[in-house]
């Protein structure tokens, strides 16, 4: 056989759609500034009256904050900081802060301007004293009715005392995903709390561990695939789209299956009209799975024709099909493609991504996006006909589907973006 | 629905189970379909995903090989499709590109539905034209079915979890309680046999 030269590339993991989320969505949430003893009683008093809300869905907010780690744009926003009284009733310090006329009197406690003169010489004290505590998400209760609540918590109920500052600030809605993410969202949002964790994918250190085992052999198998996807097309039966399944768990990577696609093939094997879908059920992931299947068959000494049906197209057609399909190297234990990996010419279409799931394959690689037809990728582009493109993000939906697989895209170097696709680009793959 | 076109419908799902209680004598999943074009039966299917060792052997596969080995791939046009469980993701994209008339089925797939039990790909934006189902025709055959192949032996798969404890259960919660989770369609209809379309 003649090994096609591999591909020179990188993996680039693909986004989950919990990820592509937790990086866009943010809410408004109330900012109230408090003295520093005071923070817990605000908390009880606010807590208890929105028995709905649950800090767990904030847990990656900072709920206190000093007025020095605030990002610039709020410091800004919050400047200057109250006078309050402090709370504690044995110091000094509270005589000094407890509003003193000069204060009370300015009209302007509760909005952003210029601390009055006088202010200065213990301006740095009060900057240490306050602390800006998160509430809660402003969905929960309106404005009135927050500040009429605070207003009954010390110090704000005592007379005398500038009315509680509410003010408030967009934070991001989900957990950050990376030290990188939570590090940018500190600066432009609110000062984030990450726990080295990715709760809306995999962990980055597994990913990483995936890809250092199969980058410098996926350039193979993608050309590899690209071979099936010519071989198929020279015979006019499908697109020029391959698929190539390997077993790693071995020393030696095993290729088990290799397939094109074979949409354009009649029942009786001709070259049908090259309009319309084809044989939606002949895509190369099918008929690569199925190849997979009966190979399994054949090591139970079952006859592989098994429930063989012409449209399923899932005989070997071309040379390179031929020459894997007839390898009998395929573990005896296995059960579908658990623990297989299924590298692509084309991300799959919805269709072929949930076949890949429902075979319980372990990692995917695909060479070039769909982006209008694609089941794996979750950040679509935002153009037409289909602005935003389908975003299922199907190998990563843990909470919704059965199993879950790691995928990446194959970036080949030095590849024109711009590049002229082998095919239209709605064609489902 | 009125009642005739309830009848018409029962009439298929009917069918459809015949086919899901084949697979079950089988020791394949029950699930099973038929797919009818003017009032008649053009294709029957059941899963086999156990017997062919490939996990995308569904009924709504099988029984398309069948119909697509004798008639053109537009005759699907004009053709419902009437099947035990929600299809799933994968079977709902396979008829969205080849053009399904309207789906008709018994209980939702809570697991991998892809017609509003998990996903909604038969109506999610996409290139391809949508198409509406309706839901809940004998949902309680379809999930008794379901409960009994459990309680059997899957030789197939890895490490078999000790079924002999298992027991069948009768009781079948009412629908809010076994909702879909996702947002249903405005094609799809929660409580149980409401026509999409008066179109028979």
């Amino acid at each position: 056989m003649s090994t096609p030269t591999p591909l020179a590339g990188r993996l680039v993991p693909l986004r989950t759609k919990d990820e592509v989320r937790a990086s866009l969505e943010t809410q408004s949430a109330y900012i109230v500034e408090v003295p520093a003893k005071h923070a817990n009683a605000v908390k009880d008093i606010v807590q208890a009256a929105i028995p709905d809300f649950k800090t767990s869905e904030i847990s990656h907010l900072r709920r206190v904050v000093q007025f020095k780690y605030l990002p610039p744009h709020l410091q800004k926003q919050f400047h200057p900081p109250t006078r309050l009284p402090r709370g504690d009733l044995d110091n000094p310090a509270t005589v000094l802060l407890s509003s003193p006329p000069s204060t009370s009197a300015s009209p302007s406690v509760s909005s952003p301007t210029p601390p009055p003169a006088n202010a200065d010489d213990d301006s740095a004290e009060h900057f240490d004293l306050v602390r800006y505590f998160l509430l809660c998400p402003t969905k929960y209760i309106p404005h009135a009715d927050l500040f009429a609540l605070i207003r009954t918590c010390p110090p704000f109920d005592a007379k005398n005392v500038a009315p509680p500052r509410v003010f408030f600030v967009t934070v991001p809605t989900l957990a950050p995903i990376s030290a990188e993410q939570a590090a940018t969202w500190s600066e432009v949002y609110w000062p984030i709390s990450y726990k080295n964790t990715n709760p809306y994918g995999p962990h980055p250190s597994l990913v990483q561990r995936n890809a250092a085992e199969i980058e410098g052999e996926a350039g193979g198998w993608l050309a590899l695939a690209n071979t099936a996807g010519q071989q198929i097309s020279e015979k006019c039966l499908g697109e020029s789209i391959g698929v190539v399944v390997v077993d790693r768990t071995k020393e030696t990577p095993q290729v088990i299956a290799v397939a094109g696609d074979c949409r354009w093939r009649s029942p009786t094997g001709a070259t049908e009209e090259h309009t319309g879908t084809g044989n939606v059920m002949a895509h190369a992931v099918q008929r690569a799975i199925a190849m997979v299947a009966k190979k399994r068959l054949r090591l139970a000494g079952t006859d592989p024709a098994l429930l063989d049906r012409s449209l399923f197209c899932d005989s070997p057609l071309t040379e390179v099909e031929k020459e894997y399909y007839e390898r009998d190297n395929i573990a005896s234990s296995g059960y579908l493609c658990v623990d297989l990996d299924i590298y692509l010419t084309n991300e799959p279409c919805v269709m072929c991504s949930m076949a890949i799931l429902h075979s319980r394959f372990r990692r995917c690689i695909f060479s070039t996006r769909m982006p209008y037809t694609g089941g794996m990728t979750s950040d679509g582009v935002d153009e037409s006909p289909m602005p935003g493109g389908l975003k299922n993000g199907l190998f990563w939906r843990p909470s919704e589907l059965n199993w879950k697989f790691l995928a990446w895209e194959f970036k080949e170097d030095d590849k024109d973006q711009k590049e002229i696709p082998r095919f239209n680009t709605l064609l489902h793959v | 629905m009125n009642p005739e076109e309830r009848a018409y419908h029962e009439g298929f799902m009917r069918e459809a189970i015949a086919m899901a209680e084949l697979a079950l004598k089988s020791d394949e999943t029950p699930v099973g379909c038929v797919f009818v074009k003017d009032g008649k039966i053009i294709g029957r299917g059941m899963n086999e995903t156990n017997r062919t060792l490939n996990g995308t052997r569904h009924a709504e596969f099988v029984a398309i090989a069948g119909i697509l080995s004798k008639n053109p791939i537009k005759i699907l046009n004009k053709t419902d499709l009437y099947v035990t469980v929600e299809p799933c993701v994968m079977c709902a994209s396979m008829l969205r590109q080849y053009g399904i008339r309207s789906v008709y089925f018994g209980c939702w797939n809570e697991r991998f539905g892809g017609t509003g039990g998990v996903l909604n790909i038969h109506s999610d934006p996409s290139v391809d034209k949508p198409y509406p189902v309706t839901g809940g025709i004998f949902r309680e055959e379809a999930i008794m079915l379901l409960r009994k192949f459990y309680v059997q032996e899957n030789e197939k798969a890895p490490e078999p979890k000790q079924k002999k404890t298992r027991e069948l259960k009768t009781e079948i919660l009412p629908m809010d309680i076994h909702a879909p989770k996702s947002t249903p369609s405005p094609a799809l209809p929660t409580p149980p046999i409401v026509a999409s379309a008066a179109r028979h």
